[in-house]
């Protein structure tokens, strides 16, 4: 019964809000920036966890929960499930999506002010680049983080990009909320 | 016939609380809302002893037709995506309140027969 809204509209989004936080609304504090982008995505995690689980009857424990979040949470956000789940079976869980598509037509500009042969600035062309990459992945953490908190799981969310298009999302803490 | 509509947030903190009957007081109805979820919470946390009605939403399952029960948690999960609602605070849409209502009237229609 609800609406969708084509996923170029999303991407289109997910730029425009990455912009005006980090260019506007603070300038200068890519924390204070990134924070904010991430509480906005826990906030909509929240809301369509809520949506998507409507059908199911409560989860058994939180790897079914988790399982969710892999297989029809991010079938629904992303059109694809995760690829690979790992877990150190002590609360720590990765998710690795091989191809993540909200960056899948980003283009990662590596500046090619230097030629390549001096190590440092071509490594320090390499940081900032992931770091502008990285402020994308706040809102789609957070809309994970949120989704889990509202499934009972609350845990700290994070992504690795080391290896675009590749992105794994760290989920941390999950045993905190074990007994009910 | 439905007396009482009744939302409640994770921390048992009422969400929104709607009587459909002139007789009952606020206060009464809030506790006949707490002691069904001491009813809920009891299935919750012995799930040997419920068994497979673990599933169930608990709801008095007295009725043949379910769907109302669908058709409340729709209105939910719209009054809560909406982007001005406070997670955790009480729900103040109009909107929702309509559609419980509503619910709530076909509801006592189908069931007069």
């Amino acid at each position: 019964m609800g609406r969708e809204v084509s996923e170029s509209c999303v991407e289109s989004l997910l730029t425009e809000i990455v912009s005006s936080y980090c260019n506007h609304f603070y300038a200068n504090k890519p924390e204070l920036a990134a924070r904010r982008i991430e509480a906005i995505g826990y906030q909509v995690g929240h809301q369509l966890s809520e949506r998507y689980t409507m059908d199911r009857p409560r989860f058994s424990d939180h790897l079914e929960a988790i399982k969710f979040i892999c297989k029809d949470f991010w079938s629904e956000l992303f059109k694809k499930q995760i690829d690979n789940l790992k877990t150190n079976h002590k609360g720590t869980f990765v998710l690795q999506d091989s191809r993540f598509r909200w960056l899948s037509h980003m283009s990662i500009d590596l500046s090619s002010e230097s030629s390549g042969s001096a190590q440092d600035p071509s490594t320090m062309a390499e940081s900032k680049a992931a770091q502008a990459t990285g402020m994308y992945l706040y809102f789609p953490c957070g809309i994970i983080r949120g989704a889990l908190s509202n499934l009972g799981i609350p845990c700290a969310v994070s992504a690795d990009i080391s290896s675009l298009p590749a992105c794994k999302l760290l989920l941390l803490n999950t045993l905190r909320c074990f007994s009910r | 016939m439905i007396v009482c509509v009744a939302v409640v947030g994770h921390q048992n903190n009422p969400l929104y609380i709607q009587s459909f009957t002139e007789a009952d007081d606020a206060l009464k109805l809030h506790h006949i809302v707490h002691c069904s979820l001491d009813v809920v919470d009891e299935r919750v946390n012995n799930p040997k002893k419920s068994g497979p009605t673990l599933n169930e939403t608990f709801l008095g399952l007295l009725y043949p037709t379910e769907n109302y029960k669908v058709r409340f948690h729709l209105a939910y999960v719209d009054a809560v995506s909406n982007p001005f609602h406070v997670p955790g605070k009480k729900i103040t849409s109009r909107t929702f309140a309509e559609r419980v209502s509503n619910i709530v009237k076909s509801f006592g229609l189908s069931s007069a027969g």
